[in-house]
């Protein structure tokens, strides 16, 4: 029983883990449709603004996240503007030119801090552990737990019960109609981008205490959420929150009964069905095209 | 045959000469065991042109099938090695060191040189027709074939990791013995090497080019433009799609198995995600729609990449570069170098070819169209 709990446990926090990268990317998805592969690369700078802030500056891992959102979302912004703007009209190359992207954050990252490992002190007040119902648990994965669950509320908030939401949610629906109701739909799309991007970005501030930063860190996120985000299907929150329990918590199970590579290997060969059959995902919310 | 299927396979021709003159201008055993790593690069290139840029198949996963073939080879190779390192059995050294008593069922055949070459194009094909029709049956199009490609590289590539006592992990498979075939020896670091290389290049190319001025080939090109059309005409659209899903494989398949001949050894990188991005680069760079231009973009782009390699800082930087070329043509070039140069070439022969001309143009937006409301 015990183990079980455990078991779950471990699940969770894969999955609280993976909301907070996947969520971000779903939003991105699910609104422009473009296929972000850069989007590893917005948690692995986040990560770094979080050493930065805490090697030269001193702030800590907690006080920082304002600003590692912001930084971010900027950064996202920008590659909005000057790259991503010109390919709504062709989703298979943003695959493509966000991989380019990242192969140049990747390096640029290398040539500025190098390429060694660094790493992120866990906050203090967080490094101890909690007993709940007879188990130890890390504080701070209890932390990110309740967090990522924070940034879902406000983002279902953002999305469900503000105007900027609601424009947003039209967009999604139908591009052309909204923009003949006068909804600005490329400054929807840069604010959208950006806020996907920054939440990358808290996401790596996040997991920079449990896992050592490096350049490529970002490339084994990348994928781990964009299955996440098919397994959800598009525009559906719940979905992203969902499919991100379901396999937070598989990949815990499976790995605990095999391996971590077979457990991965079944996870992909499951996915791969999906797609086959259910291309839009488990939850998807009905999208005109 | 139209003039520019004329112009066409003449710049072929050229180029495969000019590639398989090198060795007589170029002596250096070195210098040409790296010339002919790029050129299998290319190969390689050719086979994602054909899936990506003739029948709009962004296959991601096209180094699963490199690494297949590659692998072939090598367990043929190793089984050809003289025993030094293992027991009386012969068995190959990484399989005494992980306890394995006898050589497994599925090595055997690998005995025959005979059989690991038609297995390193036979496995690759076999792997695509049944992943091919699995989701080309489902009519899973445009981004999430990209997807599934990439899932199956993956899952292929750990489970070569995983299986180490078969398959040497992350090691691969190292210490092989040089092929023997028809009496000849092919060392890596000789001109044989390069010959049968660029001779395979120049067959792959021309192979490669046959099936696209083939009428599945056309068929082929008419689905990238709009596959529905072509469906309403009553073509099976996902048989074409498997067929040149299967070719490309077995291109790749072909490729693999010359990389470990000119590389000594085989690998899980092989079957990377990064090397099987990398080709999408190469192809994208050349021109995803010109089969030549696939296979000069590997040889340029790894080319530059081998010469920079020998200085740290200038392979960093170098990194950085390509990223940024690799984003600048996909956002002004969709069809690449060779795209550019097409367009010059129809310039000049504007009154020959002015209608046909124009209809690609047209089939182009519908099928831009058509792609832009797909993954919504």
């Amino acid at each position: 029983m015990e183990t079980i709990l455990a078991q779950i446990v471990t699940g969770l926090s894969i999955a609280s883990i993976l909301l907070l990268v996947a969520l971000g990317l779903a939003i991105i998805y699910g609104t422009t449709g473009v296929i972000n592969l850069a989007h590893g690369e917005f948690v692995m700078i986040g990560a770094y603004t979080a050493w930065a802030l805490q090697t030269y500056v001193g702030i800590g891992l907690i006080e920082s996240l304002v600003v590692i959102f912001f930084t971010v979302a900027l950064f996202g912004w920008i590659i909005e503007k000057v790259v991503i703007r010109h390919l709504y009209r062709r989703p298979l190359d943003t695959i493509l030119a966000t991989w380019g992207i990242g192969v140049m954050a990747q390096q640029a990252i290398r040539l500025a801090v190098g390429g060694e490992l660094r790493y992120v002190e866990m906050p203090s007040a967080m490094s101890s552990s909690v007993s709940i119902l007879g188990l130890e648990i890390s504080a701070f994965r209890l932390f990110i737990l309740a967090l990522s669950a924070l940034i879902f509320g406000f983002t279902w908030y953002l999305m469900y019960r503000t105007s900027l939401g609601m424009k947003l949610r039209a967009i999604t629906q139908d591009r052309e109609i909204a923009s003949c109701f006068g909804i600005k739909s490329k400054r929807i799309y840069s604010l959208t981008f950006a806020y996907g991007a920054g939440l990358a970005g808290l996401a790596g501030a996040l997991v920079s205490p449990l896992k050592s930063v490096s350049p490529e860190m970002g490339t084994t996120y990348v994928v781990d959420a964009f299955m996440v985000v098919v397994l959800g299907g598009v525009q559906s929150l719940v979905g992203t929150v969902a499919s991100s329990a379901i396999l937070g918590e598989l990949t815990g199970f499976l790995a605990f009964y095999s391996n971590d590579t077979m457990a991965k290997v079944l996870v992909f060969c499951a996915i791969v069905v999906l797609i086959r059959f259910r291309p839009q995902g488990l939850f998807a919310a009905k999208v005109r095209t | 045959m139209s003039k520019r299927t004329a112009l066409q396979i003449a710049a072929y021709g050229i180029v495969c000469l000019a590639i398989l003159l090198v060795p007589s201008f170029m002596d250096d055993a070195f210098i040409l065991n790296k010339y002919a790593r790029y050129l299998v690069l290319g190969i390689l290139a050719i086979a994602l042109s054909l899936s990506w840029g003739y029948a709009g198949i962004l296959n991601l996963g096209q180094a699963a099938s490199f690494g297949l073939g590659s692998y072939a080879m090598a367990m043929a190779l190793k089984l050809r090695t003289i025993p030094v390192h293992t027991g009386e059995a012969g068995l190959p050294d990484f399989m005494v060191w992980n306890n394995v008593e006898t050589l497994p069922w599925f090595w055997e055949p690998f005995y025959s040189l005979t059989f690991a070459i038609f297995a390193g194009v036979a496995v690759p094909v076999v792997f695509a027709v049944l992943l091919g029709s699995f989701i080309f049956r489902g009519r899973v199009t445009g981004v999430y074939v990209a997807i599934i490609t990439l899932a199956a590289l993956v899952v292929v590539n750990l489970l070569i990791i995983d299986q180490q006592r078969f398959s040497g992990g992350f090691n691969g498979i190292t210490d092989l013995a040089q092929l023997e075939l028809f009496g000849l020896t092919f060392d890596a670091y000789s001109m044989s090497s390069y010959y049968l290389i660029a001779i395979s290049l120049t067959v792959s190319l021309f192979f490669a080019l046959a099936v696209t001025k083939s009428k599945a080939g056309l068929i082929l090109q008419a689905i990238r433009d709009h596959e529905e059309r072509v469906r309403y005409f009553g073509y099976d659209v996902a048989r074409f799609k498997t067929f040149a899903f299967a070719v490309s494989a077995g291109i790749a398949g072909f490729a693999g198995m010359l990389y470990t001949i000119v590389m000594e050894f085989a690998s899980p990188t092989f079957l990377g995600v990064q090397l099987s991005l990398s080709v999408v680069i190469w192809c994208a760079v050349g021109g995803r729609q010109s089969l030549l231009g696939a296979a000069l973009g590997a040889i340029v782009v790894t080319g530059m990449q081998g010469a920079l390699s020998e200085s740290e800082i200038f392979l960093e930087t170098w990194t950085l570069i390509m990223g940024f070329t690799f984003v600048v043509v996909v956002l002004f070039l969709p069809k690449g170098l060779a795209g550019a140069i097409e367009m010059l070439v129809d310039r000049i022969f504007r009154k020959d070819d002015a209608v046909p001309d124009k209809s690609s143009v047209a089939a182009d937006r519908c099928g831009v169209e058509s792609k832009a409301g797909a993954p919504r």
